[in-house]
């Protein structure tokens, strides 16, 4: 038995222990109370992120023989989460306290899931992996169903949980495959033996093929995707924003790793496959979109066809694509957290989730509006923001990998999402509402709101230190031969 | 009995819980069917360890992982079963239609 | 080794065959000896003591399920105890405090699910 240094688990400890505090708070506190917890969870979680950060910096270690590993590519995305969270929490605050029971339990789950997601990102092998994938579909399955009493809140939450089960099984048989084919399912050793096998290798392919699969259920790329219209509809508004946000980058944290460390190979027999996987996740994305009215649906589809532009770095899979799909992930989450910021604000002083009821937003808030059109503008990906910058790294790599067809779709599918975005804004400042009392922001959200708007235009206008930590990020996952041709 | 054996055996669980996920309209039915296909994973796993693995502890391992993940996702699932029972009155799939496109 | 075979199984058949006398001789005797007297109470199906159920699709009341739901839990997680006990003796201190970390989480569930009221059957 091998002694293992299991103190640098300790961010991982402390954000559990913190879960439990507050579970533990949340019997003792009189119902009226509970609503700090969203207060101890936000400061915990940045004293945490501080920490990790200070803790865990230049380390580098692989514990339980590769199971987890500590490197610079985990402590990016650790801190990321974190982060995340921290948005995450102050997002939700006044929204549960409007509108969902229990917080205790709300923020607890939060809590567990963001342990679920920074494991993900340490993940050296298949199990863990799989475990740490499901300890955040877990907490994502109890918050969609969060509002016990709503109906489509448990349709939601029944839709998902079904479907996610079915794809963790499939992703579990792939698993299974891949484990009979290689004997191991530690990624390095799997991709030792990969480089032996020489011939094609029927259990692996079927390995593989499930795998991505059941992944992409888990990020809705389509045809996997049928699941996520409904139930970022049915579920509590930051919830939604939290599928979209937090369970898409930490899906794609795994899955960069995993193809990265283990599938890389092999990368021949399946960068066509992710490659139609993106064309047609981006395309049916952006489609549907178009046909609307409902904006949780809308943002909906965007995000699948967000997912397709993100899967377009795992098809061209090097060093380039990686710190390109990294990148694009911070701007992704940056640019959609912004919206839903906005959203949500909106929607804590008006229950209303249909697009029609943004008309004239530009009257009554020009701050909510302000926000909303650069978070739109950033998500089509035009120049001066988030959006644009990222795309440019990632589509670059694209073509340098010779994908350049898939670039030139994405592209296109760039313009065409411009549509429905721009209709949002033509509603906030063309259309005219009845309505016209104004709509105050409380000064947590404003606050969010105003650093998300910074960031956004921050990460578009000077991109560089982002880049410089990503690529010592990237630098962990990928073999040294190849990052000295980048 | 060989691989090829348990390789079958799996395979053909695995078929026919997906059968069931997709011909089923009952709520409780359909998770019975992802169990049936997490048992496919079991046997496979099981399978491979005996023939393949000449340690034979990983697939063990993972195949324990896998029951208890297994169990826990159940006991959610169901718990959001009951509650929307409560509150519609039916487990039936097509009946849970508040949502499309 | 088909000697071998034969005389394991042989052990195996023998077993059986005064095994199933054995049950033989005792339902032999229960029917020699017992008187019978039959009414209409004693016809019902057992159920743990509680009148029986009027129809046998009654539907089962939705509380079972809660317990039902909790017994599935906690009882299969004591399966990760089983190789725990082969191995622990064997291995550095510090796996023995991981189970009980582990079994700590367990109790914290169950202490969490008391107070919140799962326990009661309302």
């Amino acid at each position: 038995m091998p002694v293992v240094n299991l103190s640098l688990l300790l961010p991982e400890f402390l954000v559990a222990a913190l879960a439990f505090a507050v579970f533990a708070a949340d019997l003792f506190m009189r119902p009226r109370q509970r609503n700090v917890l969203s207060v101890v969870s936000a400061v915990g979680l940045v004293a945490i992120g501080v920490f990790t950060y200070w803790f865990l910096q230049g380390k580098s270690e692989s514990l339980y023989n590769g199971v987890l590993k500590i490197d610079n590519y985990s402590l990016f995305f650790k801190v990321f989460f974190l982060a995340m969270g921290v948005m995450i929490v102050i997002a939700s605050a006044s929204f549960v306290k409007q509108y969902l029971s229990h917080p205790g339990e709300y923020y607890g789950i939060l809590l567990f899931s963001v342990v679920g997601m920074m494991l993900m990102s340490g993940a050296g092998e298949l199990l863990t992996a799989y475990i740490s994938l499901e300890l955040l579909s877990f907490s994502l399955y109890i918050m969609a169903s969060y509002a016990r009493d709503n109906p489509k809140s448990n349709e939601a939450g029944i839709k998902y949980v079904l479907l996610g089960a079915l794809s963790s099984a499939i992703l579990l048989y792939g698993i299974s495959m891949i484990y009979g084919a290689t004997g191991t399912t530690t990624f390095s050793d799997i991709a030792a033996a990969l480089r032996n096998l020489d011939a094609v290798n029927p259990r692996l392919l079927i390995g593989m093929a499930l795998v991505l699969a059941g992944l992409g259920f888990k990020l809705a790329a389509v045809p996997f995707h049928m699941w996520a219209p409904d139930v970022y509809e049915g579920a509590p508004l930051p919830v939604t924003a939290y599928i979209a946000i937090g369970s898409k980058v930490a899906a794609f944290a795994l899955m960069l790793r995993l193809f990265g460390e283990a599938f890389l190979p092999a990368i021949d027999q399946w960068r066509m496959l992710v490659a139609i996987l993106a064309a047609l996740t981006m395309s049916v994305g952006n489609l549907v979109a178009l046909a609307q009215t409902n904006m949780k649906r809308l943002l909906a589809y965007s995000s699948i066809a967000h997912v397709g532009y993100l899967l377009i770095g795992i098809a061209a899979l090097s060093p380039m694509a990686s710190t390109g799909l990294m990148f694009y992930l911070v701007g992704y989450s940056a640019t959609n957290m912004l919206l839903f910021a906005a959203v949500i604000a909106f929607y804590n002083k008006e229950p209303r989730d249909d697009i029609s009821a943004l008309a004239g937003l530009a009257d009554r808030s020009p701050f909510l509006a302000g926000a909303m059109a650069a978070a739109l503008f950033s998500l089509s990906g035009l120049p001066f923001f988030a959006g644009f910058i990222v795309k440019f790294y990632l589509f670059s790599a694209a073509t340098h990998e010779g994908l350049l067809w898939l670039a030139g779709l994405a592209i296109f599918n760039s313009l065409v999402s411009l549509y429905y975005y721009l209709m949002i804004i033509k509603q906030m400042y063309i259309n005219q509402s009845p309505d016209k009392t104004p709509i105050r922001v409380s000064g947590g959200m404003a606050a969010l709101v105003i650093a998300l708007v910074i960031a956004v235009f921050v990460i578009g206008l000077y991109p560089a230190p982002f880049v410089d930590v990503i690529e010592s990020a990237t630098r962990t996952i990928f073999p040294a031969t190849m990052m000295a041709s980048y | 009995m060989t691989l090829l054996h348990t390789e079958l055996l799996s395979a053909v669980l695995f078929v026919i819980g997906l059968y069931g996920v997709l011909a089923r309209r009952n709520a409780v039915l359909v998770l019975m069917s992802v169990e049936l296909m997490l048992n496919a994973v079991n046997i496979n796993l099981i399978g491979y360890a005996a023939f393949t693995d000449p340690g034979r502890v990983l697939g063990q391992v993972l195949a324990i992982f896998v029951i208890t993940v297994a169990a826990a996702e159940v006991g959610l699932a169901l718990a959001i079963i009951l509650r929307l029972y409560r509150n519609r009155g039916t487990v039936n799939l097509n009946e849970i239609n508040l949502m499309k496109w | 080794m088909p000697q071998e075979y034969a005389i394991n199984y042989g052990a195996v058949v023998l077993a059986a065959i005064v095994g199933l006398m054995a049950v033989l001789f005792m339902f032999l005797t229960n029917y020699l000896l017992a008187p019978r007297r039959s009414s209409a109470i004693k016809g019902l199906p057992f159920e743990c003591g509680v009148p029986a159920a009027p129809f046998t699709w009654s539907q089962i009341n939705i509380r079972y399920y809660i317990f039902a739901i909790l017994f599935l839990v906690f009882d299969v997680e004591a399966v990760f105890l089983f190789p725990w006990v082969i191995i622990y003796l064997k291995s550095a201190p510090i796996v023995f405090y991981e189970m009980l970390v582990f079994l700590a989480i367990l109790l914290f569930g169950l202490l969490y699910g008391w107070k919140k009221g799962m326990l009661e059957w309302q």
